[in-house]
């Protein structure tokens, strides 16, 4: 432990000792990593390109992300996870630069537990937030040379809170490459394949049964419905793979917490309806 | 002053006996082994003394509420900070106090110039790679060791002597709810010890036992936490709750 203020404990009564971004950065590990004297096109063409969405529904959110990374044009790994679990209630769905994205889905997780840990009581919702947005600004280097941006949603199931105004339910935030948070309502897309199929989610929910209705059952079938007409028409996306029984990633964030949707399931989906035909 | 060899060995054995004295009146955190896990109890007029330091790692201190806290935020930046850099397997029990805790407490004893930590600590790992350390304690002075079935933090030696004595070293540990019993009992006894100081000791009558434990939870607490296998969760620590904790008061009341 370093000298924190007291002389010997690490502990320095005038500085909040919740932080762990502080804490990382007093022992001398950069949040994330900033490369600032790397010049855009210094290194190949970073990892990246993705369908991730977010639908909510009656129980909950249903979170879900194709498995393909590439670089350029070229595939570099079909069994990637993009959907990560945070905590007990929520998630981080990441399109963008794996490495980064995986730093700061971990970085959020630890931040998140040392809170708990050290202040004995959850982080507040806007707290979570706030971590968040403070990640991805400090990842803006990175993003501005264009190697290294990322652009998650994070998904939450957040009890009643009268004092913050918040009814019991799942709650679905983006953000931009900067840090800026967003909440949506109904339903979430973004990354290389999001542009396909946003239109089509917006019909869906505006024409036919609005998301809030729909039963899990649907949803999923929409959910997988969805990535494979991104997958269809963007390169970036990996669509399912019955020979190589690759399925996407779909999880369900619900009262009851945080689960993945088996592969036997999604299988089962695929063949009732048809979807991979 | 200090140099001289004899006025520095003096410093220390007043800060030892200093240190005695203040942490006399500790309330003792028992542990042992049960079932699924591991339980901690204690007692307390009001600061919790058992807290989570990571997913599989508890963490107890006996003494003055301040140093228990400073120490316990040590101890939780350590394991988050291993658990950053390398993963949260590489997060010990042994790496949290042979190279955290004990040379933290270590460090301020011998500043003979600055308050040494008024705490005695326990840390508690849940199926480590080491059997033989699944309990930890340090003291005031730094010095820790493991124990793989039973550990006790309290006020005085005599009074950790009896309540080892009264706990099981089983092979196969009981459930909670006869795990909880046990301990309190042992804290019991702990407590009759603690009140004999000097005089003479005989074992306690299970009656004496269960007055000690009224007389006592006239004004403290009892607060007790389990490292619970069977949770679906990554972090396996809970504290029990009220109900459960009358239970066992009363278990002990009808025995």
């Amino acid at each position: 432990m370093t000298d924190g203020g007291d002389g010997r404990s690490g502990v320095n009564p005038l500085t909040d000792g919740s932080d762990f971004l502080h804490l990382l950065r007093e022992h001398g590990h950069a949040a994330v990593s900033t490369m600032s004297d790397a010049g855009p096109g210094a290194l190949d063409p970073p990892t990246e390109g993705t369908t991730i969405l977010a639908i909510r529904y009656r129980d909950g959110v249903l979170v879900a992300g194709d498995r393909r990374a590439t670089a350029g044009n070229v595939i570099v790994y079909d069994r990637a996870a993009k959907v990560l679990s945070v905590d007990d209630r929520s998630v981080m769905a990441l399109s963008g630069s794996p490495a980064n994205a995986y730093e700061i889905a971990r970085l959020l997780e630890i931040s998140f537990q040392h809170y708990r840990r050290t202040q004995l009581q959850e982080l507040s919702l806007d707290g979570r937030l706030r971590t968040l947005s403070r990640l991805l600004r400090d990842n803006l280097p990175m993003a501005m040379q264009g190697i290294g941006a990322v652009v998650p949603i994070y998904v939450t199931y957040e009890p009643e809170s009268p004092r913050d105004g918040y009814a019991e339910g799942g709650k679905i935030f983006f953000y931009d490459v900067l840090g800026a948070t967003f909440e949506t309502v109904d339903f979430c897309t973004t990354g290389s394949g999001s542009p396909i199929i946003r239109g089509a989610l917006y019909y869906q929910n505006r024409w036919e049964q609005p998301f809030a209705e729909r039963d899990e059952e649907s949803t999923l079938l929409l959910v997988l419905k969805m990535l494979e007409t991104a997958a269809e028409f963007d390169t970036a996306t990996g669509g399912f793979s019955p020979t190589a029984a690759i399925y996407p990633q779909v999880m369900r964030v619900t009262a009851q917490g945080i689960s993945t949707i088996d592969e036997e399931i999604l299988a089962a989906t695929y063949r009732s309806a048809n979807v991979a035909g | 002053m200090l140099d001289e060899p004899y006025r520095w060995v003096e410093a220390i054995r007043n800060r030892r006996e200093y240190l005695q004295d203040q942490l006399a009146g500790a309330s003792p955190v028992v542990a042992c082994r049960y079932a699924d896990g591991l339980l901690l109890l204690t007692s307390t007029p009001g600061p919790r003394k058992i807290f989570e330091a990571y997913n599989q790692i508890a963490f107890a201190g006996v003494g003055h509420p301040a140093d228990i806290e400073k120490l316990r935020k040590a101890v939780i930046d350590i394991a988050h900070l291993e658990a950053f850099n390398l993963s949260a397997r590489d997060v010990s029990l042994q790496r949290l106090v042979n190279f955290g805790a004990g040379p933290l407490m270590k460090a301020a004893f011998d500043e003979i110039f600055r308050s040494p930590f008024i705490a005695r600590i326990m840390v508690a790992e849940l199926d480590p790679t080491d059997d033989h350390e699944t309990f930890s304690t340090v003291d005031a002075d730094g010095s820790f060791g493991a124990a793989q079935s039973t550990a006790v933090i309290a006020g005085s030696p005599e009074v950790t002597e009896m309540i080892l004595a009264q706990l099981p070293d089983d092979d196969e540990p009981a459930p909670l709810e006869q795990a909880l019993v046990t301990a309190l009992r042992a804290w019991g006894v702990g407590r009759l010890r603690a009140e004999a100081g000097d005089d003479e000791f005989a074992e306690p009558t299970s009656a004496q036992i269960s007055a000690a434990i009224d007389r006592a939870l006239v004004s403290i607490r009892l607060e007790a936490g389990v490292l619970d296998r069977t949770m679906q969760r990554k972090t396996k620590f809970r504290l029990l709750d009220q109900a459960t904790l009358t239970s066992a008061v009363d278990a002990v009341r009808g025995a």
